[in-house]
This record gives structure tokens, C-alpha cells and sequence, in this order.
């Protein structure tokens, strides 16, 4: 045994060949080498947050793990609100991005963002967080103009049996189980619960922004079959209170059931159908109501057409009933909508030479409710000089097509309005050009860069409209450039150090005709730049001590200061499948804002949590 | 609220040395050991003597798309021999006969075209070891799955035996799982 433990220690492989089968089956691998898409060779720029990674970084929430994407812009606002945007126009009604869970599309048709406080899933079950910035509109979506976020949850096969978890923290306190089991022969199902209570955050002046808040939720996930034939349900339930200083509290819920059908045909072809129904309310009292369902169908066929074409095809229709509360502070009119897109896509992967040149080319065409069908192509080279080079160029056009809020908003509730959504506004344009190249110059290090320029077009801007009122409109315009790095260095058999940089430089200006007088700062507010460096050490002992150092550099408007921030974890391994560890975050900082204007936004605090986590 | 977490870290910390010592460390990366295993498959699987050109033919191990373990795996037969033959990596690229191959190792890197890669694999008496969700169901032999941050296998014997590959029994009883009927 003594002699096992130690060759499996110097990890040269000749030593492993003279252990025994079973002593093979019982070795555990080390987590850096299961990244086996480190250099993955998708033509474009894609960074990948591995479940293992979540579970290092000690984040609580979906926004605290894309943290680890060096490619994002995370910024918290308050105790449940986010601004996450990719590539700049950072908001907290930031609009460029698609988020995806397990296949299902998580942005609202109000506003084409996100409410980041009703998105969650067990996080411990999160295979990865696949974060591609940049254009994805080929693909994935008309709102993929920035990029993608596609959370990808494990199959219920990989989480079997009975998972528990539990933490407490000076602010916040969360519990979750899962129980994961067989279905006949070649089936498995997980079901899962979990709760969360987050204290309020604080302001400068010490006073409480009232909004602490309460929420949990349940889900499921089946798989039956193989690849040949494989059949996927899955659901979630949720609720949520939180605290709002008057005239009451928001509440918010909503549930979502989702099939998945696929089938590996002869000759590697494979057809998948796709159908989901989500259902979201969201109950904010003095500002508005909504009840959304959403149906969504699509169907991918993915073919080879000689020995040079991959081909993927395939089409979709999304529908949803709508409907809004309306205020006296705030008004969608209609207050009910039915809305209604549909899609039909083909992509084209043509091996020029092999493996070593491949040219993809891609096209959506995209129907929505306002402006009728909008065309996505994009063109992608790849080469791939050996195995451990890949360059690549992508030349795309995005759409952000308009949302409720672009054309349906109306400020006050009742006329005169001082604010009104733009009967003819249009969707915005972005036409990108990307150039990466990702390299794997040792078997302990690896890295990828990115530039990207992109000319924005129909940007959203304030126009004036009658009687010193406002109206939405499409007259601002402009040009981002920037540069996407990051990389990983297994500096010693157990000690992984990672990196990331982001630096962005935006012009955007209205056009000449605009009477927009409110200025650019509505598009967004990012910093120009961002780095983090993160590094992760495994002790004798089973132990773990990871630390991530993150700056983001000052906001322009309204101006937050910039910030750099210490998260720490140390855990331990016992026997039988349980983990403790200390998380910390903002370690040497009481706190400090990330967002929004002072004196009434919301301060990041300090925050000290105790996690275990049993696997039985 | 702080104190009693630091008391509990604290307590938490001095127990830690404990399983320290009791626990021998068992890591090792993931491609090392999957070369191992293919090393050691060979020695568990029955070939019949037409998979061999001539009494003297070097073992042959295709591997494709897998760069890394490639490496390893050339590390590991360096000097060793297998059914007292000579062990020979090739690192072979998608649409290469398989003519002289004995066993053949497709990494992830080519999962999309794994069910072409079989087909040609097919019938033949070349073991195949795969590491793709549901390679089994694409005609591959032994495909490799993770368990427990643990590297396992499962194994297809109908897939094995039309190969006219014969798979002990004790390689059989450290499978995860093993389909018997397709």
C-alpha cells in the first residue's frame, strides 16, 4: 500500500502500469487534468467554469460562480440583483446576452435581460458553465449579440445517491439535499430541494437597503437511454420574498418542466427535439406585476454530408403570454401580449484540409413579434497548425431584436407620459470581427487570447418626443475593441494557478440627428479593465486552500470606484464523503460598492461562510 | 454571529491532522492513468492469431485524438513487452487503415465522429477503447466513464466477441458495468 501510494504520487505513468487493475479503478484523478477542453477546438472565444471549479471558488449562487469567467462582467448590485454583460453595455437591464439552463432560455421578453434572483439549480449538480462572449446568434439565439451562457447540469446518472449540504455565514444561510436513484434499466432520476435566507444589504452610510430576502426551490431531472435513443424530463419550482422597504415586499415564483428527445442515427447523424414550458411571476408592489408562460419547440438535425461537411439544421417557435400589472409609477401597454418568434438555422463545417483548416459557416433567420425576421450569418475559420496551436477568425452579425420594454414602456402609468417605449424602434446591429489563438505550449500550461472589434449600430437612445416628453429610439451608434486573455499554469503537481484579463475600449456616440440628452451612459457602465488571478493548492491530507485576487478598474458613470477583492477557501476531506470548508469573501475589504449610484446604491460586504457538504 | 465561526473554524482546524495522516495520497492525472489501463487491457484480452500479420509483428496500439495520453502511454511501453511481443504507439489520424493495429484508443477530441471511427473498426479483431458518454451504443468495446473523480470502464461484450476478442473474467469484474446483449 505504502509502495502504491507512492508511485501514484510521483505520478509518472510507467510507475501506474505496475499497479493492478482494481488499484487503477481506485485512483483519484487529480482535478486540473479533467479539463479535457482546455484547448478545446471551438472557433471562438469560449472559457468553460468545470463543476470542480464552482466548488473551489465556494460560490453560493449562479452570478457568484460566472465570477470565475474572465470573459464576463459581474458586478453586484444588491443582496439579489446583478449587472452581468459580456464585451461591455453593462447593466442591470443589460440586454446583449443569451442565458441558457440545460437548454432552457432564462432571459425575459420584458426586457431581453435577466432577473439573476429567480435563476438557480443545486449548484453541486452543475456539470459546467460553458461562457462564450461574443456573437452566438448562429446557433444559439437573436439575443446572443454578446455572448452565451449555457449552464449545463449533470445527467441524473452522474448524480446518484444522497447529496447534503449546509451553510451558514454572516450573510446568508442555505441548506440543500438531493437524492439521486434508478429508473429500471437503463434509467435515473435526481430530485432535489434547497433554501436560502440573505441578509439585507447596506449602504455608505451604514443604513440598511432593505432587501433581505427568503427563497427555495425544488427540481428534478430523469434520463432514460443511451445515445442511440435518449430521453431527458426535467423541472424546477420556485419562490422568493424579499424585503422592500415599502409599500411591501416583492414576491416572486415560477416553474419550468422540460423534455428532451435525441437519437443517434446511422452514419453518426443525430436528431434532437427539445420542448419546455416556463412559467415566471414576479410581484414588486408600487411598480409592477407579471405572469409569463413561455412554450418553447426546437428541433436540430445534425448530419455528414460526404467526408468534408458537418452539418447542423435545424428550427424553433417560442411563445409567450404575457401579462403585466401595471402601476401609477410605471406602464407596459398592452398589458397583456402574446408574443411569438420562430427561427430556422443551418451551419455548414467544412474540413478543408482535414482537421488542420476548417471553415464553418452559419446562418439564422429569426422571426420576432416587432420587426418581423432578421438575418444572422456569421463565417468562422479554424486552423489548427498542430495539436497544441489553434488560430482562429470569426466575422458575425448580431441582433438584439426589441423587447417590451423598448417599444411598450410607458413612465408614468397613466399619460402624460414622461417616458414612452418607441412605436418604431428598431433591433439593434452589431457586426464583430474576432481573431483568437489558443496554445498549449506544455502539457502544464495553456492559454487563450482574444480580440475583438465590433461596430454597434441602432444602439437604444432617448429621443425627445412631444411636450418635453421622451421617447425610446435607435440613434446611437459606435465602435468596441478589446482583448480577451486568460491561462492556466500547473505550477507544481498540485498547485494550479490561473489568470484572466479583460480590457475593453468603447466609442459610442448618437448620431447627428438625435436629440438624446441623457448621453451615452444609459448603453452601459463598464470598466475599462478587469483582471483575476486565482490559485489553487491541494494539501496533504485531502485539504484544499484556494484564493482568487480580482480587480475591476473604476466605473465611469455613475462612477464607482474600482476595486480589487480577496475570496479565500480552505476544506477538508474527511472519511465517508465529507467536506467542511471556510469561504471568505472581500477577505481584506469591509466593503465596497460594484455598482450603481451613490449615495443610495448598495455596499458589497465582507462575507465569512462554513459550508458542509456530505455525499452519502 | 463571527466569534462562534471562528471557534468552530478553529476546532475544525485542530481535528484536520488527523485523517491527514490516515489518508494516503491516491491521485494521479487522468491520461496517465487511462494509458495505464490500456496497457494493462492487453494483458486481460484474448486475441486470435490472424490479428497478428507474423509470429513476430509488434503489439500495436492506435490512438487517435488523444494527444496527451499518446504521450503517457509511450512512456509506460518504453521497454516493455506484451504477449512477448514488442509494443509499438501509433498516433494515427481519422480515415487511416487499421491494418496492424491491435487495440485502438479514440480520445474525446474526436467524439464527434466516433460512430464514423468505429464503423471502419468494426468486425475487426481490434479492441476498442473509447472515453465518450455512450460510446457503447456507437460499437465501441470498452469505453472509459468517471466515477467518483475515479476513472472506470464499461465494457460491450457482444461488441468484443464479433471482433472474435476474448475478455477475461477479471478484467470483466473491475468494469463498472458490462452489456451483455446489444
Amino acid at each position: 500500500m505504502t509502495a502504491f501510494a507512492a508511485n501514484a504520487q510521483t505520478g509518472k505513468p510507467a510507475d501506474l502500469a505496475d499497479l493492478s487493475l482494481e488499484e487503477l479503478a481506485n485512483l483519484e484523478v487529480t482535478s486540473v487534468s479533467r479539463r479535457a477542453e482546455r484547448l478545446s477546438d471551438a472557433p471562438a472565444s469560449i472559457f468553460v467554469i468545470t463543476g470542480d471549479d464552482i466548488r473551489r471558488s465556494g460560490a453560493t449562487s449562479i452570478p457568484e460562480a460566472l465570477r470565475l469567467a474572465p470573459n464576463l462582467e459581474v458586478a453586484r448590485v444588491d443582496s439579489r440583483q446583478y449587472a452581468i454583460s459580456a464585451r461591455g453595455f453593462n447593466n442591470t437591464i443589460a440586454n446583449k446576452l443569451l442565458v441558457l439552463i440545460d437548454g432552457r432560455t432564462v432571459y425575459t421578453p420584458l426586457f431581453s435581460g435577466v432577473f439573476w434572483d429567480a435563476q438557480d439549480t443545486l449548484l453541486e449538480d452543475v456539470d459546467r458553465i460553458e461562457v462564450i462572449s461574443g456573437p452566438g446568434a448562429t446557433l444559439w439565439g437573436a439575443n446572443a449579440v454578446n455572448g452565451v451562457i449555457n449552464v449545463i447540469t449533470r445527467r441524473a446518472a452522474e448524480t446518484q445517491g444522497t447529496l447534503l449540504v449546509a451553510g451558514a455565514g454572516n450573510l446568508e444561510r442555505a441548506a440543500a439535499a438531493r437524492q439521486g436513484g434508478k429508473l429500471g434499466v437503463d434509467g435515473a432520476f435526481r430530485v432535489y430541494g434547497k433554501v436560502s435566507d440573505r441578509d439585507h444589504t447596506s449602504r455608505a452610510n451604514g443604513t440598511s437597503a432593505q432587501d433581505s430576502w427568503d427563497s427555495g426551490q425544488a427540481g428534478f431531472r430523469a434520463d432514460w437511454g443511451t445515445a442511440a435513443g435518449a430521453f431527458t424530463l426535467q423541472g424546477d419550482a420556485y419562490r422568493g420574498t424579499i424585503d422592500q422597504a415599502a409599500p411591501g415586499d416583492i414576491r416572486i415564483s415560477g416553474g419550468n418542466v422540460l423534455a428532451r428527445w435525441a437519437r443517434q442515427l446511422s452514419g453518426g447523424d443525430r436528431v434532437q427535439v427539445q420542448a419546455y414550458f416556463d412559467n415566471t411571476e414576479r410581484e414588486i408592489p408600487g411598480t409592477f406585476g407579471e405572469r409569463l408562460n413561455i412554450f418553447d419547440v426546437e428541433f436540430q438535425h445534425a448530419l455528414r454530408v460526404g467526408s468534408q461537411h458537418s452539418v447542423i439544421w435545424g428550427g424553433g417557435y417560442r411563445r409567450a403570454d404575457d401579462h403585466v400589472s401595471n402601476t401609477a409609477a410605471v406602464a407596459f401597454l398592452p398589458a397583456d401580449r402574446n408574443l411569438r418568434w420562430g427561427n430556422l438555422f443551418a451551419q455548414d463545417e467544412v474540413a478543408l484540409r482535414g482537421d488542420e483548416l476548417r471553415l464553418t459557416l452559419g446562418a439564422k433567420a429569426q422571426s420576432n413579434p416587432y420587426t418581423g425576421t432578421e438575418f444572422l450569418p456569421s463565417a468562422r475559420i479554424a486552423w489548427k497548425p498542430d495539436a497544441s496551436r489553434l488560430v482562429w477568425s470569426a466575422l458575425s452579425r448580431a441582433v438584439r431584436a426589441p423587447a417590451r420594454l423598448d417599444r411598450e414602456l410607458f413612465v408614468p402609468g397613466q399619460p402624460p407620459f414622461f417616458l414612452a417605449g418607441g412605436p418604431d424602434f428598431r433591433s439593434e446591429i452589431s457586426k464583430v470581427l474576432e481573431l483568437g489563438y489558443r496554445a498549449q505550449p506544455s502539457r502544464r500550461a495553456w492559454y487563450s487570447v482574444t480580440l475583438f472589434h465590433s461596430v454597434d449600430d441602432r444602439l437604444r437612445s432617448l429621443e425627445p418626443g412631444p411636450a418635453g416628453s421622451l421617447v425610446i429610439g435607435n440613434e446611437m451608434e459606435g465602435k468596441s475593441t478589446g482583448i480577451e486573455a486568460w491561462g492556466s499554469l500547473q505550477a507544481a503537481e498540485r498547485w494550479r494557478l490561473s489568470a484572466g484579463l479583460l480590457a475593453l475600449h468603447q466609442d459610442l456616440h448618437l448620431k447627428p440627428g438625435s436629440g438624446d440628452t441623457t448621453g451615452v451612459a444609459a448603453a452601459g457602465n463598464d470598466p475599462k479593465h478587469q483582471w483575476n488571478l486565482r490559485s489553487s493548492l491541494d494539501l496533504p491530507g485531502r485539504q484544499e486552500f484556494d484564493v482568487m485576487l480580482r480587480h475591476v478598474a473604476p466605473l465611469p458613470s455613475p462612477g464607482v470606484p474600482g476595486y480589487t477583492a480577496v475570496d479565500a477557501r480552505y476544506a477538508w476531506h474527511f472519511e465517508r464523503g465529507l467536506e467542511v470548508a471556510v469561504i471568505a469573501q472581500n477577505l481584506f475589504d469591509r466593503s465596497h460598492p460594484e455598482f450603481g449610484a451613490a449615495p443610495t446604491r448598495s455596499e458589497i460586504e465582507r462575507g465569512l461562510f462554513l459550508k458542509l457538504r456530505w455525499s452519502l | 454571529m463571527i466569534f462562534r465561526l471562528c471557534a468552530l473554524v478553529a476546532s475544525l482546524a485542530a481535528m484536520a491532522p488527523i485523517p491527514a495522516l490516515a489518508q494516503a495520497e491516491r491521485t494521479a492525472a487522468e491520461t496517465q492513468i487511462k494509458a495505464a489501463f490500456l496497457y494493462k487491457f492487453s494483458a486481460f484480452v484474448e486475441w486470435p492469431p490472424k490479428a497478428f500479420a507474423r509470429p513476430d509483428s509488434p503489439f500495436t496500439i492506435g490512438v487517435i485524438g488523444a494527444d496527451e495520453l499518446a504521450a503517457d502511454l509511450e512512456q509506460i511501453v518504453k521497454g516493455r513487452t506484451v504477449l512477448e511481443r514488442a509494443v509499438v504507439v501509433r498516433r494515427m489520424r481519422r480515415g487511416e487503415p487499421l491494418a496492424g493495429i491491435q487495440m485502438l484508443f479514440i480520445g474525446q477530441a474526436e467524439a464527434a465522429r466516433l460512430a464514423e471511427i468505429l464503423a471502419i473498426a468494426k468486425g475487426q479483431s481490434v479492441l476498442t477503447v473509447t472515453e465518450s458518454e455512450d460510446a457503447l451504443s456507437r460499437g465501441s468495446m470498452i469505453n472509459f466513464v468517471f466515477v467518483d473523480d475515479k476513472v472506470r470502464f464499461d465494457v460491450a461484450l457482444p461488441e468484443a466477441e464479433r471482433g472474435l476478442l476474448k475478455i477475461s473474467a477479471r478484467l470483466l469484474a473491475v468494469a463498472r458495468k458490462v452489456v451483455t446483449s446489444s
